[in-house]
């Protein structure tokens, strides 16, 4: 396909671990296997995992540990090619057809003026293929949420890394972009699409894991403090809300027991913050029937 | 797609290392000792595993694992799956090992210096003797296979055509998923209730989902309102700069279930409720009832979060839970208080009973009736339509019939995805 996207030399998998931690991203070694992979064999990722395992998160970082552009599609029902992909700039092609109107051109170097690159708006797709600089990252968020017609479509672009254009003839990929798709697995995705890509599900970090994580992006925080909110929220995870929280929810306690000056976490400091990692009244309610108390105590074992 | 049965066959025997020097080979028999096990992994996988294995330095063995795992994988079910199928495979006392060793001299040597087969194809190489422990853990072992070259990879490719042939295939996923599909929800055997449990949500989960998308992809897409359009350009001296669109109204197909949960049911109603709480997590615009003697709504319950919160609230509520049946005034009482504000012409009304009715069956006509031409289509499943010989001679079966679009059997897994079929033919 091309012949200088042999990508920045990361080294080894112990080295792109270290890279990893360096950015504040703690990864186990079987992910970074993956993206090791990723980048060798320019092969997409696919990668699944509850809400807020960090998933989208790794796009970020890998995209600056490549020191490149980060192009995201975020995938929702009814995403079609013209939002996907490109679309052409109504209005401006009227106001040209109508500025034109008195020139001496024929209708058919109007119709390739209008139909030209000045008038296309590039959507993300379209955007990573056409990267100049180097390799981007390209981050199929939630791909779950497309519609089967759009996963075919990707399937399609996933394999040659090419886009028709009815006006403009087909665009070639200059440098293979890396892709992401993530999936929080609301609904199967297709043999095909899963077949094409390698595969990696993300699962809730243990307690040592996620001690690190937060440390790792919250240097401030006192140690006692990280460790009590990660406590609680495995114990709530335990006791399997509708909506389990994720790292993130951990992260934010976390950032609001630092912004409201906390230093151990009691009831009321619960209470305050539970919003944080609850987000369904129904959870709400199970974790107060369980007694909040009754999850601290595990907290400060 | 094949559902993969998550339970290792250990009386599979993983293949004897035929020969050494020969990583290939041995990729390609783990391939086929990790399909025969469950995973999905086709001469196409293969092919992927080798070329991972080819241009990635990959040079111990947790990195080999998780680079084929992740081509081989495609769930964390299946993930977990191959921990174990790699373990036994690789792993140290792993089957290959032993059963290899008892078969060749060569491997012999190797047992008693503990190395296992990942060494044993390298027997000679210098690398493997300098770190022949027999420390043989899973971890930061040296991967001995460093460079094989296109040759041996289009020898396997050569090789591949004849080795598809061989028998010997365990009993995998698919035939997990077809045999249960079939069986009839009373005859399912105590041991396989879990499993059958686990490939009817996945199922029915995905048949959902597709008549989701098919309910919802005959609407009609925006379109330019030019009168708007026009009538808006006089500001831009006649131009239509700004588009205005027009869409239609939304009209969204709504199914209502009526589920039978009276005594003769019993052996099918908690799989029916589960397939109503699956079409309800998936499908807008369901809506649910159970009646036996009498009729309630339970589509507030259906969208709880998790199946069992709902059966439990379900098992409280009082109505009548393996009653007598009066199918007839169930419906009349929905046709009372729900019909004027649920049916329409976009509905597709369901019915999921047996059809032994104790009231009148001219009620039930009555009832039937006056829904008939005010909805999309009505739906008769009946468990008792998969047992052979059965003939719909209950009075009110037999009076129901000229009302129904559709009579189709619902006692067992595979029957109950067919309804896809019912509502997917439907233009909406």
């Amino acid at each position: 396909m091309d012949q200088n996207n042999t990508g920045r030399d990361l080294g080894d998998i112990d080295a792109l671990t270290a890279s990893f931690e360096r950015l504040g991203y703690v990864a186990d070694r079987a992910l970074v296997t993956a993206v090791y992979l990723l980048l060798q064999l320019q092969k997409p990722l696919l990668i699944e995992g509850h809400a807020g395992v960090g998933k989208t998160e790794l796009a970020k970082v890998l995209a600056s540990l490549l020191e490149t552009e980060l192009i995201r599609l975020q995938c929702y029902e009814g995403l079609d090619v013209n939002s996907a992909v490109y679309e052409w700039n109504y209005q401006k092609q009227l106001l040209a057809i109508k500025v034109q109107e008195g020139s001496a051109r024929t209708v058919e170097e109007k119709e390739a003026y209008i139909f030209g690159s000045d008038f296309l708006l590039m959507r993300p797709l379209l955007r990573s293929i056409l990267s100049e600089e180097a390799a981007p990252v390209l981050l199929v968020d939630e791909i779950d949420r497309a519609d089967e017609a759009f996963e075919a479509f990707l399937l399609e672009l996933l394999s040659d890394f090419q886009i028709s254009i009815p006006e403009l003839g087909t665009i070639r990929a200059k440098r293979t972009p890396y892709v992401i798709l993530t999936s929080n697995s609301t609904r199967e995705l297709s043999d095909a699409l899963k077949r094409r890509c390698l595969y990696h599900w993300i699962d809730y970090p243990s307690l040592e894991k996620e001690m690190k994580i937060v440390r790792a992006r919250l240097p401030g925080i006192d140690e006692q403090l990280s460790s009590q909110a990660v406590r609680f929220v495995h114990a709530v995870r335990e006791l399997e809300p509708a909506k389990p929280p994720g790292v993130a929810e951990t992260l934010d306690l976390s950032r609001a027991l630092l912004s409201l000056k906390k230093e151990t976490l009691d009831e009321q400091a619960v209470e305050e913050t539970l919003g944080c990692v609850l987000k369904s009244s129904e959870d709400f309610r199970r974790v107060r029937a369980e007694g909040i108390e009754k999850l601290l105590p595990r907290t400060e074992e | 797609m094949p559902i993969p049965k998550m339970t290792l066959n250990e009386n599979e025997q993983p293949d004897l290392c035929s020969a050494p020097n020969d990583l290939p080979g041995a990729i390609v028999r783990f391939c086929r000792f990790a399909r025969r096990n469950g995973l999905d992994a086709g001469p196409g996988e293969t092919i992927s595993c080798l070329r991972v294995l080819r241009s990635a330095r990959l040079t111990d063995l947790e990195a080999v694992k998780y680079g084929l795992k992740s081509i081989l994988c495609s769930s964390k079910e299946e993930c977990d799956l191959f921990e174990k199928i790699f373990e036994t495979f690789w792993g140290p006392g792993g089957r290959c090992s032993v059963s290899a060793a008892r078969d060749r001299p060569r491997a012999e040597l190797s047992r008693q210096t503990g190395r296992r087969i990942l060494n044993r194809g390298q027997g000679a190489s210098p690398a493997v003797r300098r770190g022949g422990s027999a420390a043989a853990d899973c971890g930061r072992e040296t991967w001995p296979y460093r460079d094989f070259g296109e040759d041996a990879l289009s020898r396997v490719l050569d090789r591949r055509g004849q080795e598809e042939d061989e028998p010997g295939e365990a009993v995998s996923g698919a035939s997990a998923t077809e045999r249960l599909g079939k069986t009839d929800f009373s005859e399912v055997p105590q041991a396989d209730l879990d499993e059958l449990e686990r490939i009817s949500i996945r199922l029915l989960r995905r048949m959902s989902y597709r008549v989701s998308r098919k309910l919802k992809a005959g609407r009609t897409r925006d379109r330019v309102d030019l009168r708007r359009t026009l009538r808006l350009s006089i500001s831009h001296g006649g131009e239509p700069i700004e588009l205005r669109y027009k869409r239609r109204k939304r009209e969204r197909p709504k199914l209502v279930l009526l589920l039978d949960v009276s005594d003769s049911m019993n052996l099918y109603s908690l799989f029916l409720l589960k397939f109503a709480y699956a079409l309800s997590r998936h499908v807008r615009e369901v809506e649910s009832f159970i009646f036996s003697t009498g009729l309630q709504k339970i589509s507030g319950l259906m969208r709880d979060r998790r199946l069992s919160d709902a059966l439990e609230k379900l098992s409280e509520i009082k109505t009548g839970w393996s009653g007598g049946t009066r199918i007839g005034d169930s419906i009349r009482e929905f046709n009372r208080l729900y019909a004027r504000q649920l049916l329409s012409r976009t509905t597709v009304f369901i019915i999921l009973s047996d059809g032994w009715d104790t009231g009148e069956p001219e009620v039930l006509v009555t009832e039937l009736r006056i829904i008939k031409p005010r909805v999309k289509k009505v739906i008769w499943l009946n468990p008792l339509l998969g047992v052979a010989g059965y003939e719909p001679i209950t009075r009110a079966m037999n009076a129901a019939l000229p009302y129904l679009d559709v009579f189709a059997p619902a006692h067992n897994l595979e029957s109950l995805l067919e309804l896809e079929k019912h509502l997917c033919m439907m233009n909406f």
